[in-house]
């Protein structure tokens, strides 16, 4: 179960890596679909359902898809492969800066495995992050009404922000 | 350091890489920016589940908010940088220069 869980971690730095070091936009987006996917694999695998499937409706569901019809607006009509000589050599030099700043920083000789999972302490009435998210409406409520504050701003600063016709920002001077 | 911490600190450093040596498009910067508070996501759900401790199962979805909307502003200043210069392009946005 151990090795099952570093694959979804090395298969989430491989996501990771691939926003990185895109040769086109429509391939970060690929890679960031896939790094989100593995990444609610891996939270499902510690036993915390709720927030992996908060993970998946919004962030998948809801962000990335903006991303990409935005991707479809902005990228070019005609994109360059994964198969190109650059971003190969940008890749592999992102790899690099990884392996040497992990064994400048001394990982090599304090590694260990072991995770932690939801059940640690034993049975409970509700799940760890079911209880835990229901604290919103208890305790967090001021937080909950400022993050929904945030969340009405954030729309009339979006209008603001693509308003055309000399009135929006970055206009051609 | 745990394997599985590294795997999300390694994803949180190539993203941050990734946005710090953007090239073209400005898409590109936000998908890295969207990568990292990915990663983020993943550390802030996995450290209440280590230490079971349940009311901090909190922070991840406070966050997760807030990133929408940082995500929603960045693609609005994507969408009036194509209308107004046409592309996304980086070398289009030069107004501070010296």
């Amino acid at each position: 179960m151990i090795y099952f869980m570093s694959l979804l971690g090395v298969c989430f730095a491989l996501g990771a890596l691939a926003v990185a070091s895109n040769p086109s936009p429509y391939y970060g987006v690929v890679g960031l679909v896939v790094a989100s996917v593995v990444g609610c694999g891996w939270l499902l695998s510690l036993g915390a359902s709720f927030v992996s499937l908060v993970l998946f409706m919004v962030y998948l569901g809801g962000m990335l898809v903006v991303f990409v019809y935005s991707v479809s607006l902005a990228a070019d009509p005609f994109p360059e492969a994964w198969g190109s000589q650059q971003v190969a050599m940008y890749g592999v030099g992102l790899i690099l800066v990884l392996v040497i700043g992990g064994a400048v920083g001394g990982f090599v000789e304090c590694w260990k495995l072991g995770v932690v999972t939801v059940d640690g302490e034993g049975l409970s009435f509700a799940r760890l992050d079911f209880s835990g998210v229901a604290m919103f409406y208890s305790y967090g409520a001021g937080m909950f009404l400022m993050g929904g504050w945030g969340l009405l701003l954030t729309l009339f600063v979006v209008l603001e922000v693509v308003r055309g016709l000399s009135r929006g920002t970055i206009r051609a001077v | 350091m745990s394997l599985l911490h590294l795997g999300f600190y390694s994803a949180f450093t190539l993203s941050c890489l990734g946005l710090a040596f953007h090239r073209t498009h400005l898409i590109s910067a936000l998908l890295c920016l969207e990568s990292m508070m990915l990663s983020l996501y993943l550390t802030l759900s996995i450290w209440p589940i280590e230490n079971q401790a349940a009311s901090f199962t909190l922070m991840p979805v406070l966050m997760l908010t807030f990133s929408a909307c940082e995500a929603g502003t960045g693609l609005a200043m994507l969408v009036a940088s194509t209308r107004t210069h046409g592309s996304d392009h980086l070398h289009n946005l030069n107004l501070l220069q010296c």
